[in-house]
């Protein structure tokens, strides 16, 4: 029995081990010189550490991941801020109340939330060109939150249809207004939920590649995740600096998932799950 | 009086705002450095002053046409490859040249990719030449290798390096998005169709499936499949390898003798036979909505004339497409590769040129045919399809 | 239970929502459809752009399955979902069990899930990586038996699966995490009355973790599904559909045609096959709303 679960942890931590290798390469990559590299970055016969990659990328003359940083953040701050607002008042709203067509409706968002990025990409490449927010990052803040609605909205109304609504009833006779309840008792009452949903959000909008892709072209204003390409095109690949770039990119995700790591897989396991 | 006075101050003023040009290019860091120095010296010879903007062209092909329509441009001499200046041009957004710039000044062909139908609507600026392959002058003295003279000795020269120990291939191949392999293949239509096919392919005068064409390729695809070419890999780790002696010769432009840490060890040789090499310039336009345009036409006209060249290819790494600039003018490694050009045809990079749908299916077929040269026939067949036809 | 009152407090919640996903997500939708009939020149051209589309051979190209890769973008996607979904679930599942009864379980399974954490263009870089001739992990790995290196993904026959499997090792972490939480919830007198019954591992896995996870399966197929057939990012990066369109698929070849060949209406059509497959595949997902009382 003893024997069985020293290989059964021996096992589980071969995959771990499998699993890391991968980042554990793109850091030897990244930390060392081109030459040392040629053989593979697992062959130690000369070895100089550097971090001139990560400087190379951070001041990139054609894509400084510098720029890229601030400008993703300039989206993806409002970009998780703005839908998470209005998608859990839907919530809130759908979980509280009936009218005609509520099930349709719901029905609607959650078709909306299963579909591809390209169904939408041409019609909104001509809509945010006729309202002159084409290369404006307002245009992909505000196509950011509508696409982030259907999923905060299934996630918040599964969430709300989980607390009781004694505490609002009393409110309720204590002459509040549904408004007021909502900013008063429920919003406090979410803030978990809306924690979780804070950062699956934040984390997808700094993800994204292909919403930018289309919307943002001038080169100053490229968000990070479209440095990456950059970084290996026509004149300059250099798998050294393009190992850099991705950690630099990876390392807010990252950094939020591991100190919201509760909230983070509450988020993804409750959007999934319901 | 005083209201002349005021009239005055405000022409003065008016005339020297007047006077800042915007100069869009891509050029950044050490390119930059170099480019930089000729807008110099042309505000010191007019006083006009210029702001550089840096906008690559795969950033311009998605801001201009919009910027266009409204009448507007974001500079007023803009670097761009032909194939845009000439589409805009013919759609009437870019100022005509005709009256600034004298195509005899220029090497043979050099105005070529910027004209439609007798209109000229760019110019051609320095440029970069992809001569041939590339070889170190140690390794080849080393192991007794001379440069080869004809098809027959070319191809004895790969099958002696194929046999030599310690060698993954006699030349390197250059992955990335895909145009060092196109070089290579530019350069085998060239050499075996003569210069006169890019011309025919980019106007879609001739079939892929062509005899001319067909014939060109096979003798790629034959070299491929006796394995004479290495496995695509990505083009700047490619060339640590060639340097390293892991390849023998690299397809490479002129732009290699910045890359390497002994560029006096360097030779290159053309294909036997080639009569024409392609020559990247870079192309300049005006566009039509340029609030200044007789100072931008007086710039471009400058910049691209024998004098903004001469500024530009004594910085290095440039080949000048004017004619009359004396070779004393280009730092000792350029000299050689702008001997090379002189006495052949100066070609357009063929995928460059026509751009668009086909070049990315063009790079991605070859990247198909590297590895799999046996599937020639499906590859001509993707490629047609996406080719401009007449 | 929802209230029936307050219809005008029930505009004030949702109202927002619903305009903007009317503006920015249901308009265009019905505007890709729509295009998708009409030729460049806006004239109705019924189902001949789908027609065209289809018999393209960057969709299907059956002359691959004798002569190889590639085979279409839509019959890459049918592949990739073929390989990849069934190695989620059972990856997912084995290793949610397995790490349940090990000792660090939880660092590991954090571990396995950084690739979900990160940008899918980084992921891709990092499969780009793992497969380099030079630089790949994958090769030195196989040279330890003795195979011959090389770079999986500029070869027509390797490069799809290569991405494939590249996509595992990101995802796989997605299916992990609820598999667990889905573990949780399955009480432990069940175990313990199997225990007693005699039943051993392979017998309480089969009879009772497997049929209790059900729902949780439904779940990770779908959204896997879901996550397959999008898949852009990765394959941009890498190899952009090559090499000769052996790894193209739908999502990069509607960018292709919409941003590359300024097609949009072949580019329409291929977004609204591509959205045809995902609407089928959220069948489970709508029927669960439609089923909910709440």
């Amino acid at each position: 029995m003893k024997i069985r679960r020293v290989a059964l942890n021996i096992f589980a931590w071969t995959i771990a081990l499998i699993w890391i290798v991968p980042f554990v390469g793109v850091f030897m990559t990244t930390l060392r010189p081109l030459d040392e590299l040629i053989h593979g970055w697992w062959n130690f016969d000369s070895f100089h550490p550097t971090l001139e990659n990560f400087a190379s990328a951070w001041n990139h003359p054609t894509a400084a991941l510098k720029k890229g940083m601030v400008n993703s953040l300039i989206v993806a701050i409002p970009g998780t801020l703005i839908p998470l607002m209005i998608a859990t008042m839907a919530g809130y709203g759908f979980s509280r109340y009936r009218f005609p067509l509520r099930k349709s409706f719901f029905i609607l968002v959650v078709i909306t939330l299963a579909l591809p990025q390209q169904t939408i990409a041409i019609p909104i490449f001509q809509l945010m060109n006729s309202l002159n927010l084409i290369d404006s990052y307002l245009g992909l803040i505000l196509l950011h939150s509508a696409w982030g609605l259907p999923w905060i909205t299934f996630f918040m109304r599964n969430f709300f249809t989980t607390i009781p609504v004694a505490a609002e009833e009393a409110a309720r006779i204590d002459g509040a207004n549904d408004i007021v309840i909502f900013f008063k008792i429920i919003l406090p009452v979410a803030l978990p939920a809306i924690g979780s949903a804070c950062a699956l959000q934040f984390t997808w909008v700094w993800s994204d590649f292909f919403l930018a892709l289309i919307l943002i072209y001038s080169p100053n204003k490229l968000l990070i995740t479209q440095r990456i390409p950059l970084m290996r095109g026509v004149y300059n690949v250099d798998w050294g600096l393009l190992s850099a770039a991705a950690i630099i990119v990876m390392i807010v995700p990252i950094l939020i998932y591991l100190l919201l790591q509760r909230y983070y897989i509450k988020g993804m396991v409750g959007w999934s799950l319901k | 009086m005083i209201k002349k006075l005021t009239f005055l101050v405000l022409l003065v003023a008016a005339m020297s705002l007047a006077t800042t040009l915007t100069v869009i290019g891509p050029w950044a860091g050490t390119e930059m450095d170099k480019f930089v120095p000729v807008l110099n010296e042309f505000t010191k010879q007019t006083g006009i002053d210029i702001e550089y903007k840096i906008y690559r062209a795969e950033d311009l092909v998605n801001v201009l046409p919009a910027q266009f329509l409204s009448k507007k441009a974001p500079g007023d001499v803009i670097f761009m490859w032909a194939n845009f200046i000439r589409e805009y041009g013919k759609k009437g957004h870019i100022m005509p040249l005709g009256n600034v710039i004298n195509s005899e000044e220029y090497l043979p062909g050099a105005l070529n990719a910027v004209t439609v139908n007798g209109e000229l609507y760019g110019s051609a600026y320095t440029g970069k030449v992809k001569p041939g392959f590339w070889y170190r002058k140690s390794f080849f003295s080393e192991h007794g290798l001379k440069v080869p003279t004809s098809w027959d000795e070319f191809v004895g020269l790969l099958e002696k390096l194929k046999n030599m120990p310690n060698l993954n291939a006699p030349i390197a191949s250059g992955n990335g998005v895909g145009w060092p392999l196109s070089d290579v293949t530019e350069h085998f239509l060239a050499t075996f169709g003569g210069p006169k096919l890019t011309y025919d392919l980019i106007e879609g005068n001739i079939l892929w499936d062509s005899y001319t064409v067909r014939n060109g390729l096979e003798k790629l695809a034959s070299l491929i499949s006796k394995g004479y070419f290495g496995e695509p890999t990505e083009w700047t780790m490619a060339l640590q390898q060639w340097w390293a002696g892991d390849y023998a010769l690299y397809f490479m432009g002129s732009w290699i003798t910045g890359m390497v840490d002994d560029p006096n060890d360097l030779g290159v040789f053309a294909l036997p036979g080639a009569k024409g090499v392609v020559f990247g310039a870079d192309y300049a336009f005006v566009p039509k909505y340029t609030k200044y345009p007789d100072e931008a036409k007086r710039l471009i006209a400058w910049l691209c004339g024998r004098e903004g060249q001469t500024v530009q290819v004594s910085q290095g790494g440039h080949v000048a497409t004017v004619k009359g600039i004396d070779l004393a003018n280009y730092p000792p490694v350029d000299r050689e590769i702008a001997k090379i050009i002189q006495g052949v045809t100066a070609l357009p990079d063929l995928d460059d040129t026509i751009g668009g749908e086909f070049q990315t299916t063009f790079w991605d077929q070859l990247k198909l045919l590297w590895v799999s040269p046996d599937r020639l026939d499906d590859v001509i067949n993707v490629i047609q399809e996406k080719a401009p036809r007449r | 239970m929802p209230r029936k009152r307050g219809s005008k407090y029930a505009a004030f919640f949702l109202l927002p929502a619903l305009i903007m996903l009317a503006v920015f997500v249901i308009y265009p939708v019905g505007r890709t459809a729509y295009i998708s009939f009409f030729d460049e020149n806006g004239t109705f051209v019924g189902l001949k752009n789908y027609s065209k589309v289809l018999t393209s051979r960057e969709i299907i190209d059956l002359s691959g399955f004798s002569r190889g890769f590639p085979l279409g973008a839509l019959v890459h996607n049918i592949i990739w979902i073929a390989i990849h979904l069934p190695l989620t679930i059972i990856l997912g599942l084995s290793l949610a069990v397995l790490l349940k009864g090990v000792k660090g379980g939880s660092v590991i399974k954090s571990i396995v899930f950084l690739g979900m954490v990160m940008p899918m263009i980084v992921g891709g870089v990092m499969i780009n990586f793992m497969f380099d001739r030079n630089l790949g992990i994958v090769n030195a790995f196989l040279g330890l038996f003795g195979f011959q290196a090389k770079s999986w993904t500029v070869y027509p026959d390797s490069a799809l699966l290569s991405l494939i499997f590249g996509s595992v090792w990101l995802w796989t972490g997605f299916s992990v995490i609820l598999y667990s939480a889905g573990l949780e919830t399955i009480p432990k007198d069940y175990y313990e009355a199997a225990e007693l019954d005699g039943a051993g591992p392979w017998k309480t896995f089969t009879k009772i973790t497997i049929p209790l996870l059900k729902p949780i399966t439904v779940v990770v197929a779908t959204m896997t599904l879901l996550w397959e057939l999008k898949i852009f990012d990765i394959v941009y990066v890498t190899t952009a559909g090559g090499p000769g369109g052996a790894s193209n698929v739908m999502a990069l070849q509607m960018y292709i045609c919409a941003f590359r060949a300024l097609d949009f209406n072949r580019a329409a059509v291929v977004a609204v096959i591509l959205t045809l497959f995902t609407l089928l595949v959220s069948i489970p997902l709508v029927r669960s709303v439609r089923d909910d009382k709440r």
